[in-house]
Parts: C-alpha cells; structure tokens; sequence
C-alpha cells in the first residue's frame, strides 16, 4: 500500500516536469511580451530592454527551464514578473480559496447528485425522476457566469439573505458554491441514476430481494456500493473540472482564487507565476487521481488486492 | 538668443497661494463611516515604484502626495511644495511644507524628495514611471525644505509632470526597512494610512490623523475587488458598495433617474480612434485618408454604441490636455458619403465589379488592427466603421487578436496594416506627452507611438521647439499650429473621448470626479448618513 502511493507521487516528478516545459514553451510561442505589457503604452525601448535584462527573459529558453526547475527544486518558485512578489505567497494566498469553494462543490454535487440519482433510479419514469431529468439537462446547459448573476438578483437583491460577492464568511460561500456545484449535480445525478439501475437488474440483487432483504438495504448496500465505481471515477473528473471551472465562477463571484490568479498570469504574459499556478493545479489532479484510486481499493476489495 | 537670455526669460517667480481658497460647505460635513469602492481588478502593486495602472493609482493616490497636484480644472496646485520657482530651463526650486510628517512618523525633507527620485530614475530596474518623465534627471539636496529638481535639456512639462498621480513622494526610512513589502503597503505623507490589503479581495485605508492638511472626513475607505460588471452595480443597489468604479454604462440612465445613485461624469483623458498608415499605399494619400473621414457616421457611433458614455472626439487630444486645440472636426469632414466617393475618384479609383472600389485593377482593400476589449467598445466601433466604408465601396479586412499580441504588433518597427484601433491618454496632460511620442518622425515604434508613420518636418520643428519653451503661452500657441497642420493631413479617425464616470449612493458627498482616472481623491469625502 504505501510502496503504492509512494511510487504513484514519484510518477508524478515527470508529469510536473512535463507540465512546466508546456506552459513555458507555449508562453514562449504565443505572442506578447510581459515586460512590454508591463511598462505600457508610454514604455521606451530602453526601459525594456533593461528590465528583461533585470529580469533574466533575455535568456534562452531552455537556459530559463533549467533555472527554473533547479530553483523549484530548492522549493523557490521564483517571483512574479507583474508584481515582483514570491509566487508561493501569491498561491498562499489563493489556494485555501479555491480548495474552499472546490471542496463545497464536491461535497455539494456528490450529495445532492446521488441521492437525487438513487431517488429516480428506484421510482424510474415517476414524476421525481421527471423533474430530476430535465433539472439535470437545466443544470448542465445554463453556463455558470448566467446562473451565478441570476442567484444574485435572487438571494442577494430581492430577498437580501446572502451577500453579494466577496468571502470571508460561511454565507459568503453557499451561492459560489451552489453555482459551481449545479452542472456537477446534474452530471452525478445521471450518472448514479443509470449505473444504481444497471445494478437493480443485476442477478444478486434479485437475490437479496428473494432472501428477504429489506429494500432500503438492497437500494444502500447492495445496489449502491456496486455502482459507486463509476460514479467515484466521475466525482474524481468533477473535482479537477470544479478547480479549473471555478475561474468563472471565481469572477462572477469576486471569489480570492487560484483561477483568477492564473487568467491575470496569462493577460500579462507572467509567466513565473502563471507556471507557479499550472504546477499546483497539476498536483492538485495527482493528488486526486490517487485518491480516486485508493478509495476504488477500499470500496471494491478484488482492485485493492491488485494493486 | 543666448542661453543666458534664456534663463532671464524665464526668471519668473510662481507664489502659490498655500491654504487653498476655502469654499463654504452647503451642507455640514459629518466624520466618521467606512467608504466602500468596487472595482473590477486588484492592484498590481501599491508602489508607483511598480504600478502606474488605474487598479493602483486608485488607491495609492490618497496615501502617497506628489509635489505638485492637478484639480479637477486641471490647475496646478501646491501639495507638498508650498512654492515653486523657475530658476533656469533645466532647474526648478521647491519650497517645501514645513512640519509635514510619513505615516511612519519621519519628517518629509528635501532628502526624502531626492531619494524618491533617485529610487525612480536610477534604481534597478527604475521607476514604471521612469518613461512617463521625459527629461526629468534627478533633484538636489538645497537646505532641509528646499529641493532643486533638474531635467537633462529645457522640458516644458516639468510641472505637469511633478503633478502626475505617481510621482508620490515615499518614505525614505520605510522603504529601507520594509525593502520589497513596501510595494504591499506604502508610506507617504497623504490623509489615508495603509492599512491591509488581502489579494484579490479588499484593500483597507484609515484616516491620517496627523494629516497637514484637512483631514479625511472618512474614518476608512475599503477598496473592493469586484471583477464581473452585473456584480458590480448589484452591490451598489444592495448598499454592500457604496461607490462603483467604471460601472455598466448600460445602467446609468436608469440610475441617473433613480434618486438612490449619484452619477459623477466628467470628460476623461482618452481618444479612441481608428488610426491609418499613413506611409503605407493607398493611404499615403490624403484624399483617401480625408475621404475614409467623411464616410463614417461618429454620430451614430456615439448614440447607438456608446450609449451616453462617451463623447465624441474633437481632435486627436481630449480637451483636458494643456495645450487643446479644438479640430473642427464636424465642420471640416462632416458624415457625407458622395464628398467621400467623389474624394476618392479624385485619388482615381473607380467601382469595381464586386462594389469594391479599384483603381489599375487593385481593389482598395484595408487591413486592419484591432484588440476587443482593450477600450470601452472597441471591438464594436472597429466593425461599425468596417460597415461603413463598405458603404463607400471600401473593404475593410479586420483581424482581431487579444490586446498583448496586438501590443506586441504596434511595437514592431514595421507595421504591416493599413488601421488600427487603438486608444491614447495623455498621462501628465500636457500636449507634448502625445504630440511628440504620436506625430513626430522620429518616434517611430519601438522608439515612440508614431504607429501612422506621419512625417512632416514642419511638426517636428514644431513640437521640439514646444517641448524645449517654458513659455507656457507661447507653447500653446505651437501646439495649436501643430493640430490646424494634423486637421489637414488627418491620420487619425478620431472616434470618441472617453468619459470618466463613478457611481455612488446619494449619502456619499464630497466627491468631484477627476478628468484623470487615476486621481481618485477621497479626502474631501464623507457620508450622511
């Protein structure tokens, strides 16, 4: 088990390594300066020159890597470009942010998406089921920056529950969290529905019923458990996707978070801290994909014995 | 004239008047409350040392003085200097006001003065500010309140430019000791006081009490960052915001009916316009250039896109600007489409089979330029004026890209569009900061922003001579010749001038929007509440 995890974190030396060329050659390649940007429209050549100079860009690319990778070694990720500020207190600041929301979110989708799955999947074509379908097809085309707004006007504006944007307290989470979550919950709610009614035809189920289980505990312990497999793998996808896609919601929100810093990173060409971003999101996704995994061992004993 | 000559032109002596002349208040002031700002983005830095963007300026504006400063009629006013006085070309002496404190309790002296400056323009690397100077070379130590500031040659704008909204003088003992945190929370001299700034959620001032001056009425202001637009002018409505910066323009007539918002409007610094290459064919002639003028309808531009939030530009400098001259720009090239197709008949072209104009067998086809986004409606504006030269049988072919691959075109020493859309702010409000770096043939990108490539040595003559006098009406005078000669040979559509606008609720008084958007002054505000 540990040997396991152990070896999975040492894959992922590679793939961040991988991850920093990326971002740096495509920075490289798209175009746009930082320093230009920076300086503005009134900046003579002279004042740019010398600050790329200051600032090492006038160095080749892989030269650039190389330092890098060495000073990220050391646990330096360098400083931002724009504000001259150490990348890991700009991520200090933005991470507990994002985790927050993207944690509420999760929590969120896999409660409200599961029960309302098992709900429809055991009364299937019932009025719940109904509602639940087309909520689901609501829920996953309305985009998050619409929902978000119309939230707003609804809790903040008519009925004054909740504060506008901003964060700091519990109430300042539920609408963020609510609107990233809702694509998530349509996504997981038709996900369970499928795979629990998949498994409620399967023969040990019929088996259970015909011993004389209760159906609560054939729906909870034998049908669920068994299709918990897909749906853990969906949660485990959401959960990056709810980290990337909180960049709007991020905005619509004025939520403090990582998805914010790392679209300002990439309007001006910042490449230290945008890599400084790129590199916890990529560990975020290692993270959880190991996760995922190590919770399919515990839920299914045959893939623990495997590993 | 000799240079000695020179300086016994320009010994004149400028006393100014130090308390300010106290207007009656109409109503009686209250202290105390928190101002709340929304905005949509966090400051870069709060350092002019870093950051001379709005996001920053905003707030370091009302902690860190300049020597000088700009009223709302864009006057120069004393801040820090009490007086000034023209020694030579090259040479102005500050007085100093006495007794004046850093938040941090060390005295502002002419020492503080020249570190700042040094700190500016010889740092490693300098000042953002550094290119926004010009001339500017450093200040000398005269006697503890006393402060020489010199510029490398004669530079006309040197007040305008001590008066911008960056050149704020630091602390000289905090920035030793906080080294690169000072970029985080600046001292200076101004009635608010750093207090906390949270990235991307809020920054916090309160009252200087030891304020030289009137001191702030307001006993904090919070600056938030709230960065989606409907958002923005909710939290105005709930009463979480109690001022909303660039706020929708879309809303504002419904909110200047609505008794609840005051909307403050002033005509900014800005003109947006659709620029040609002037070196490159067909636009190297002026017919054509004058014809493109009179086949765009600004009127409806201004109505139909704008929505009230912009006013239409007379020239290629706002009205602001020291220096103005008013184009004429509707008398001289009114919205008439046959003067435009005559005009380009003139320069001989002729319909073509597809309604392009042609002439020798070349379709008088443009390339064009343009960011969306960078400008209030810029991407909008670039394809209603596409619309309307089609209407005069001229193509026009419009890539957009994002504004950093667009920037990174303009600073290119060879541009290969025939327009561009592009916006200009005159950032110490002085003509030369724009006629010089956009008219001049030797400011040609990467040196300059001459991206028309305009080339007329009567301009150049012109302008250098503006930018050497001191003479501040004999300057005008030359700017004003510079803009009847740019009337002529037009190489600009200048589209719109952008308004400044802020939205508060109606207990917020005190407050006068500023021509400049980065002189967001609090220290006259206050809240009835």
């Amino acid at each position: 088990m540990l040997t396991f995890v152990a070896r999975r974190l040492l894959l992922a030396v590679p793939v961040l390594l991988g991850v920093v060329f990326v971002v740096m050659l495509t920075v490289e390649l798209i175009p746009g300066d930082a320093v230009a940007l920076m300086l503005g429209e009134h900046a003579t050549p002279e004042a740019v020159a010398k600050l790329r100079d200051y600032l090492g860009l006038d160095k080749p690319l892989l030269v650039r890597y190389g330092a890098y990778v060495g000073r990220v070694a050391r646990g330096d990720l360098g400083r931002s470009i724009q504000q001259n500020r150490p990348v890991v207190d700009e991520l200090a600041d933005a991470w507990p942010a994002t985790l927050e929301l993207t944690a509420a979110a999760l929590v969120l989708a896999a409660a409200a998406g599961v029960a309302a799955g098992v709900v429809s999947a055991v009364w299937p074509n019932s009025l719940f089921d109904g509602i639940a379908r087309v909520g689901s097809l609501f829920g996953l085309s309305m985009p998050v920056f619409w929902t978000g707004l119309v939230l707003i006007v609804i809790f903040a504006l008519w009925l004054p529950w909740l504060p506008v944007g901003g964060s700091g307290s519990s109430g300042h989470l539920v609408l963020p969290a609510v609107t990233l979550a809702l694509p998530s919950i349509a996504m997981v709610a038709r996900m369970t529905r499928s795979s629990v009614l998949d498994v409620l035809h399967e023969d040990y189920v019929r088996t259970a019923r015909a011993k004389g289980v209760a159906e609560r505990l054939v729906v909870t312990k034998h049908a669920l458990r068994n299709a918990a497999i897909p749906i853990l793998t969906l949660l485990g996808l959401q959960a990056g996707q709810l980290m990337g896609g909180a960049v709007l919601t991020e905005t619509v929100f004025a939520w403090p978070g990582l998805g914010r810093l790392m679209v300002k990173a990439i309007f001006a060409r910042d490449y230290v801290l945008l890599q400084g971003t790129v590199l916890v999101f990529a560990l975020a996704f290692v993270v959880i994909n190991l996760a995922v995994d190590l919770a399919y061992g515990a839920l299914d004993p045959r893939i623990a014995r495997q590993g | 004239m000799t240079r000695a000559r020179i300086a016994i032109a320009f010994l004149l002596t400028v006393v100014l008047e130090i308390a300010g002349g106290v207007v009656a208040p109409a109503q009686a002031q209250k202290a105390g409350g928190t101002l709340t700002i929304v905005r949509p983005t966090d400051p870069v830095s709060l350092d002019p040392q870093l950051e001379t963007t709005a996001p920053g300026a905003w707030v370091y504006f009302n902690m860190l003085e300049p020597l000088l400063t700009m009223d709302e009629k864009m006057q120069i006013r004393p801040s820090l200097a009490a007086s000034y006085e023209v020694l030579s070309p090259t040479r102005v002496r500050f007085k100093l006001r006495p007794g004046v404190k850093f938040h941090d309790g060390t005295p502002l002296n002419a020492a503080a003065v020249k570190f700042t400056f040094d700190r500016a323009l010889r740092g490693t690397p300098p000042a953002r500010w550094a290119s926004l100077a010009g001339s500017l070379s450093g200040a000398e130590v005269v006697d503890d309140l006393t402060v020489d500031v010199t510029t490398r040659e004669p530079y006309g704008p040197i007040l305008r430019t001590l008066a911008m909204y960056c050149t704020g003088i630091v602390s000289p003992t905090a920035v030793q000791k906080m080294g690169a945190d000072f970029s985080r929370a600046p001292v200076g001299t101004g009635p608010f006081k750093f207090v906390e700034w949270k990235t991307n959620t809020h920054v916090i001032l309160e009252r200087n009490p030891d304020y030289w001056g009137d001191k702030a009425l307001l006993d904090r202001v919070i600056f938030k960052v709230v960065p989606e637009e409907g958002a923005r002018m909710i939290a105005l409505q709930t009463g979480d915001a109690d001022m909303v910066l660039l706020p929708a323009p879309a809303q504002l007539p419904a909110l200047k009916r609505d008794s609840k918002y005051v909307v403050h409007e002033v005509v900014g610094g800005r003109v947006v316009f659709a620029g040609m290459h002037a070196a490159l064919p067909p636009l190297d002639d002026v017919r054509v250039r004058t014809a493109l003028l009179h086949a765009v309808d600004r009127k409806a531009i201004l109505e139909n896109i704008l929505e009230g939030s912009a006013v239409p530009a007379r020239g290629v400098l706002a009205p602001s600007v020291f220096g103005f001259k008013d184009m004429q720009l509707d008398r001289l090239y009114p919205f008439d489409r046959a003067k435009a197709k005559a005009l380009l008949a003139q320069a001989g072209f002729t319909p073509g089979p597809d309604g392009v104009l042609q002439k020798s067998g070349q379709r008088l086809s443009l390339s064009w330029l343009a960011a969306r986004g960078r400008y209030p409606k810029d991407g909008e504006i670039t394809e209603a004026i596409q619309a309307m030269f089609k209407e005069v049988g001229v193509e026009a072919k419009v890539q957009f890209l994002e504004w950093a691959a667009v920037f990174t075109q303009f600073r290119a020493a060879t541009l290969n569009q025939h327009m561009f859309t592009l916006g200009w702010v005159t950032s110490n409000a002085d003509a030369d900061y724009s006629l010089y770096a956009l008219f001049h043939s030797k400011q040609v990108p990467p040196t300059g922003w001459n991206t028309s490539r305009y080339a007329n040595p009567r301009v150049d003559t012109l302008v250098e001579q503006a930018r050497r006098s001191l003479n501040q009406t004999e300057r005008e005078k030359l700017y004003g010749e510079v803009q009847d000669i740019l009337a002529r040979e037009m190489v600009w559509i200048p589209v719109y001038n952008t308004k400044e606008i802020v939205v508060t609720r109606a207990n917020v008084k005190g407050f006068t929007v500023h021509p400049v958007e980065y002189n967001l002054w609090l220290g006259k505000v206050w809240l009835d509440k």
